[in-house]
């Protein structure tokens, strides 16, 4: 069943064609001129679904919050200003992969020495609840700071790497 | 009673039975009540005037018309039935709020043959006579009988009548839940059977050992040794045998306890769920939690652990007993002797343990309830400063289940040593006797070795079973906790056949509705029929059943009497679920789940898409700050919402409500929990959620309800005023008492801003 039009009002002023532009300004920033022609400057570029849905749905966020656009996919735009986009996403996100497991500390929090693509850290993890599993057995780590931290598969991690995280969940 | 008693006439038509259970000096009496078409039958009333009454079976009859008036009231435990003409009282009874429902029923159905409207509860089911009235109206062709209590249970609660039985009961119910593994169940009681026998090979064995080859040699025969290798040979397989014989029936029977202790987990929980509300507000969370939790667990241990030790404990001590009698009555019978004396102490012992441990079980319930309570109350706690006196709280319940456990380990560290002393007195009988009957040479030394070998085997297992006894109890005791829960029927139920609704239009017609809560009456007679699309705003005190009467929509509750139909059809001809298929509510406190943020949304039509769950979200206003969130949609939300305000997460269970797209939507105090500036962005959320939808809105804040159609002023469970603002307004009632009050307070704390 199809939801009523009437709650999706919004969705016919947010454009999904590029009737909006993105510029890229010194330092990295972005701008975005809208479909009527206003500039908002520093733009964030958000995925709605990061875990779930990587590449779809992503929102152009102006300075003050506000939604300019929402890209409900990113394969149909131009490639052009995807990859623009996705160079963003990818400067903007830090989420480093885990490539072995040092140690993790029995009780709560846990204390994890991890060596990720990005180098070697070390995180405390507050709840097993922070450990999101999917089923392609790769996994999600939240630190008690928000950080997330990835483990592509767990199947692909050394044994006793593998033997940490399966008794940390 | 016998309704010859009544002494009706012809053609007349018994509408309404009720029981009385108090005299006039509040002693326990027992008197009835009939209203009939044309009469109110009753035995001798309480005395009204003065006068007493001896407990003769009198009947008194009063014509009905329209001057007689029932009054009844239910004040601090007593309740008053005073039938008055022409404004005098001329008879008064007393009751019981044990009674209070059947009373009520009465009083409503003679109130609707007073004012006429004689055919409001006709022919709904479930309103099928009353039980304790006398069971028929007499003359079958006549209307059916307006009787509207349903079942006269609340009335006289049944009391359990041995709670011992009822427990053995519980246990026997249990092998329901094997049947489906019966095949598995029987396999394992085969083998048992088999590792028994083979258990009571090598003491068999070692009787020619001892009488054919040992004996012999030493008396200086030529016996050749390899016989001792062959007993030695059959001595050991024998013991293989039972070994790998043991294992497979416990790794069998235990398979069966753990599945049986996860159907029963998997049915409790289910059959919790298919309960109406009210069963849940009756109950502790902790103590529900413990019955799921660790009762069934009891239950497992018992059938994967006890049960297999009983089963084959019994097995053995009966072939053993076989085994004697036939190597030699005598001794057999000297052996077995003291054994009943150990079957009445285990059956004196084991009343005791089991209140023990239902005792303990409750206490244990209780420990668990006070975690459950206090730790989501953490905040009050802390902010009232109560932590001390709830580690007392808490500590006190701990002692009690310390306590219920000592009174158990009294009994069972005096009852354990006992049978200890028993199987070395049996052991010492056997030496005894057995020793005479050599000297005697009726038996062989072979044959007494045997029966030594035996008699421990059989004592060990006489011991073991005894030491299972209190896991019985304890299994029993928890058996039962659940059997109850399995045994609620839900009080909002379904009918046989239920009509599936479709998608409502909405019209909502709530006819003559009363609700009562126990003994209390809420919604005294409800009228009101609600357009498709239309917005109710609910308005009145707390306690004038505004939230009552938005349940009863919901079919939350049904009502005592009168009914309540959407789009023309009662609402209990229809199928709950696909009823509230249609059936939106945003409640005071949103509750949400532990899930993402997009599961929340979710929740109500777990297969929506994540477009539909955004444009949702969006509706709802909730789009942006969701956005904000960490992991945004995929962002991980706790049991009550975490980190999130309390308008975030009222928007989010609006997303929620838009999206199951529902024809009735029930607003109960949706804004009341936050801030005005929050709730002016909440407010346009709703008024998108609203627009096409029969909806009703409950709201103290009068500013919510501004776009209602109609607003519906209730006042201790009666619609006191009904038109829209304007003409509420201007009729200067109720309603423009509480507007002008609270448009004051507004001025008064702008002013003071």
């Amino acid at each position: 069943m199809e939801l009523p039009t009437k709650i999706e009002p919004e969705t016919t002023d947010l454009p999904t064609t590029l009737q909006w532009r993105l510029e890229r300004k010194s330092h990295g920033r972005l701008d975005c001129v809208d479909a009527r022609g206003q500039r908002h400057a520093d733009v964030d570029v958000l995925r709605a679904f990061p875990i779930s849905a990587p590449n779809d749905a992503v929102a152009l966020i102006a300075a003050d919050g506000s939604e300019l656009v929402w890209i409900e996919t990113l394969t149909v735009i131009d490639p052009a200003v995807r990859a623009m986009l996705e160079a963003e996403l990818a400067s903007r996100e830090f989420l480093p992969v885990i490539r072995s497991i040092e140690s993790v500390s029995d009780g709560e929090p846990t204390e994890w020495h991890v060596i990720t693509d990005r180098g070697a850290t070390r995180f405390k993890v507050a709840h097993a609840d922070d450990i999101l599993c999917q089923s392609d057995s790769g996994a999600f780590i939240t630190d008690t700071f928000g950080v997330r931290y990835r483990i592509p598969n767990a199947m692909d991690l050394d044994p006793d790497s593998r033997r940490r995280f399966e008794k940390s969940l | 009673m016998p309704l010859g008693r009544l002494g009706l006439e012809t053609g007349e038509v018994v509408l309404a039975a009720c029981r009385f259970d108090l005299d006039a000096s509040l002693n326990f009496t027992d008197g009835w009540i009939v209203l009939t078409d044309r009469r109110l039958l009753a035995d001798l009333p309480a005395s009204a005037d003065g006068e007493e009454h001896s407990t003769a079976e009198t009947l008194r009859a009063w014509p009905l018309d329209a001057l007689t008036q029932l009054d009844v009231r239910l004040r601090t435990g007593v309740g008053r039935i005073e039938l008055s003409q022409d404004h005098r009282v001329i008879a008064r009874w007393l009751f019981t709020p044990a009674r209070a429902k059947a009373i009520h029923s009465l009083e409503d159905v003679f109130d609707q043959r007073l004012h006429g409207q004689s055919t409001i509860a006709l022919g709904t089911p479930g309103n099928s006579t009353h039980n304790d009235s006398p069971k028929k109206p007499v003359e079958q062709n006549n209307p059916t009988p307006i009787v509207s209590a349903k079942s006269s249970d609340d009335d006289e609660p049944s009391f359990s009548k041995d709670s011992s039985e009822a427990s053995w009961r519980a246990l026997g119910r249990l092998v329901t839940f094997a049947r489906p593994h019966a095949a598995v169940a029987v396999l394992g009681g085969v083998l048992s059977l088999a590792g028994t026998a083979a258990a009571l090979v090598p003491p068999y064995l070692t009787m020619p050992l001892v009488d054919q080859v040992l004996i012999p040699r030493q008396a200086g025969q030529p016996v050749p040794f390899e016989r001792v290798w062959w007993y030695l040979a059959g001595l050991g397989i024998a013991a293989l045998a039972a070994w790998l014989l043991s294992w497979a029936q416990s790794w069998t029977l235990a398979w069966v306890g753990e599945r049986v202790a996860a159907d029963l987990r998997v049915r409790t929980y289910s059959h919790m769920q298919s309960l109406s509300l009210d069963f849940f507000s009756g109950k502790r969370t902790g103590d529900l939690m413990s019955r799921v939790g660790s009762d069934t667990d009891r239950i497992n241990t018992f059938l994967s652990v006890h049960l297999i030790e009983f089963s084959s404990n019994v097995m053995l001590v009966l072939l053993t007993a076989g085994v004697l009698t036939a190597i030699s009555p005598t001794l057999a019978i000297v052996t077995l002797a003291p054994f009943p004396l150990v079957v009445w102490l285990v059956y004196a012992v084991r009343e005791r343990l089991r209140r023990g441990f239902a005792r303990s079980s409750v206490a244990w319930a209780d420990m668990t309830s006070a975690l459950a309570d206090t730790i989501p109350g953490i905040r009050v706690v802390k902010a009232f400063a109560q932590e001390s006196r709830e580690i007392d709280r808490f500590r006190a319940t701990n002692d009690r289940v310390l306590e219920a456990n000592d009174r158990v380990n009294v009994v069972w560290a005096f009852f354990g040593p006992l049978v200890s002393l028993f199987s070395e007195v049996g052991l010492l009988v056997v030496w005894a006797a057995g020793a005479w009957l050599v000297f005697s040479g009726s038996v062989t030394v072979g044959a007494l070795t045997a029966f030594l070998a035996y008699i421990s085997r059989f004592y060990g297992r006489v011991e073991s079973m005894i030491r299972m006894v209190p896991a019985t109890q304890r299994a029993a005791a928890s058996a039962q906790r659940i059997f109850e829960i399995l045994d609620c029927t839900p009080t909002v139920a379904e009918v046989p056949h239920p009509l599936n609704p479709g998608r409502v239009k909405g019209r909502i017609e709530i006819a003559g509705v009363h609700f009562r809560y126990g003994p209390r009456e809420i919604l005294h007679g409800i009228d009101l029929t609600v357009e498709p699309g239309e917005m109710i705003g609910l308005v009145g005190t707390s306690g004038s059943g505004k939230t009552t009467l938005a349940n009863l929509v919901c079919r939350f509750y049904d009502p005592s009497s009168g009914s309540i139909s959407v789009d023309g059809i009662d609402l209990k001809q229809l199928s709950i679920p696909e009823y509230r298929r249609n059936l939106g509510c945003v409640l005071q406190e949103p509750f949400l789940f532990f899930g993402t943020v997009a599961e929340n949304i979710a929740y109500g039509r777990p297969d929506a898409s994540r477009a539909q769950i955004v444009s949702a979200a969006r509706a709802a206003g909730a789009h942006e700050f969701i956005l904000a969130l960490p992991a945004a949609y995929d962002s991980r939300v706790g049991e009550r919402g975490g980190s999130l305000s309390g308008g975030e997460r009222q928007r989010l269970s609006i997303a929620r409500a838009l999206l199951v797209d529902p024809a009735i939507l029930v607003l109960d105090e949706a804004t009341s929990s936050v801030d005005a500036e929050t709730e002016a962005i909440i407010q346009s959320a709703i008024d998108r959620l609203v627009a096409g939808r029969t909806t009703i809105a409950i709201a103290h804040r009068l500013s919510t309800l501004r776009r209602a159609d109609r607003l519906v002023v209730l006042d201790a469970g009666r619609i006191i005023e009904i038109g829209t603002h304007d003409e509420l307004l201007a009729a200067n009632g109720a309603y423009a008492r509480l507007y002008n009050a609270q448009t004051k307070a507004a001025e008064q704390a702008a002013a003071g801003a």
